[in-house]
């Protein structure tokens, strides 16, 4: 079953196929925790975001459509939601404390050697981190915290219209240097 | 549409992408893109790359645990944690054996209770024989005979001890429904029910005892009918015999 596709597989799940399932999860769960671990940080709730996904995944399998995007991406904006949603639960406002930097959190280079289908997204990696760091800093709380830009503004004390302006131009900057690839 | 107000529209694009537009922007964009083909165009080229911001984590695995907490999730599991009845053929030997005994115990119970009851019977008519036949030792005891038809027998009747035995010989069986009811006839007519009973079964004859509340030369005779199982509180049925003292 190694063979088979993700949707192949999905076409299974939706029909009740567990050893399937096991094989989405296999093969996407790191995907998936590091989303929701880079939102949550913290590695219990994260472990429960990500088994929440997983299980959407196992009960609305049936609804995946895969002319309109990868399993991956599906299955990683329920994780992002998932995950934002247990983060308005928790009412915990993202920490902006030294340890956790978000300059710290792009440090760490993606192995090159494997998942070469993935290069595209692994060169938005490092175009964040070229980024400037007070605009990896709103892309940041706007993405992986679900921080509006009135809320960014006032989380970090800086008037909107300069919020505004940091996250248009940190998200022109990332397309240009996404399309460059 | 003013070129200024695209232009505002356009620079909200990024930040709706990225889902980190405020409300009150958001209802205004979304009425602009319904009739703006270039914002949606730009709309598109952003989501790309907000979707891409999803994958641009390195992975990273959780916990084995979790995967085995999931599988735990799943219908197989939720089958096999619930509580299975498997019977091998041994267990299901084993089982009808032991029903197979609790019959043959419960069959044995009711047949000692039966046996006991026929005991405690056959023990009542024995002291109510032996009653008669000590009554017949008394020097003062009366014998009256019964002349009825198809049945015989005596009343034997003590006035200084109160007491009365009827012996009769041949008396016919009832069914379920009837029973010979005993009643002490007073001077004036009047019955004073002495109490029911049924003929001895497997025996040719039937003693009966009767006991008098009242002095029992206060009536002048004594008389048996068939009444309902229930009995009754004057005679109803046909009369067996009648003996006068």
């Amino acid at each position: 079953m190694t063979h088979l596709t993700d949707p192949e597989l999905v076409a299974r799940v939706a029909q009740g196929d567990e050893h399937a399932f096991l094989m989405l999860y296999d093969r996407h769960a790191g995907r998936v925790h590091a989303l929701t671990l880079r939102i949550l940080d913290d590695p219990m709730l994260a472990e429960e975001a990500t088994q929440d996904t997983f299980l959407k995944l196992w009960s609305r399998a049936r609804l995946y459509l895969s002319e309109r995007g990868s399993l991956l991406l599906w299955l990683l904006t329920i994780a992002r939601r998932t995950a934002l949603d247990r983060l308005r639960m928790e009412s915990r406002r993202p920490a902006l404390s030294d340890s956790k930097d978000p300059e710290d959190l792009w440090q760490i280079i993606p192995d090159l050697n494997t998942m070469s289908e993935e290069a595209r997204w692994r060169s938005l990696h490092f175009a964040v981190q070229s980024l400037q760091p007070d605009h990896r800093q709103v892309i940041e709380l706007a993405y992986y915290q679900g921080l509006s830009q009135s809320e960014i503004a006032e989380v970090l004390g800086w008037p909107l219209g300069t919020v505004k302006t940091r996250v248009r131009a940190a998200m022109e900057h990332l397309r240009s240097k996404w399309n460059a690839e | 549409m003013a070129r200024d107000e695209h232009s505002f529209m356009r620079e909200n694009i990024p930040a709706y992408a990225l889902g980190a537009l405020d409300a009150e922007d958001i209802r205004a964009l979304e009425v602009h893109l319904q009739t703006c083909e270039a914002c949606r165009a730009e709309l598109s080229s952003y989501r790309q790359l907000s979707d891409s911001l999803l994958t641009a984590i390195p992975p990273k695995q959780p916990s084995a645990a979790l995967r085995k907490r999931l599988q735990g999730r799943l219908p197989s599991a939720q089958k096999t944690t619930r509580p299975r009845v498997t019977w091998s053929l041994s267990q299901l030997a084993m089982g009808t054996a032991i029903a197979l005994l609790l019959l043959l115990n419960l069959f044995s119970l009711m047949q000692m209770r039966e046996i006991q009851r026929q005991q405690a019977g056959l023990l009542q008519q024995l002291h109510t024989n032996q009653f008669a036949l000590s009554m017949l030792a008394y020097p003062s005891t009366q014998s009256f005979p019964i002349a009825a038809e198809n049945l015989s027998g005596s009343v034997l009747l003590d006035r200084e001890r109160n007491t009365v035995a009827l012996v009769m010989w041949h008396l016919p069986e009832l069914s379920e429904a009837q029973v010979y009811q005993i009643w002490l006839i007073e001077p004036d007519g009047q019955r004073v029910s002495a109490g029911l009973f049924r003929s001895q079964a497997g025996s040719s004859y039937t003693t009966e005892p009767v006991y008098s509340k009242r002095d029992i030369s206060s009536f002048t005779g004594i008389g048996v009918t068939v009444e309902p199982a229930q009995g009754s509180q004057q005679p109803t049925g046909p009369g067996v015999f009648r003996v006068d003292f």
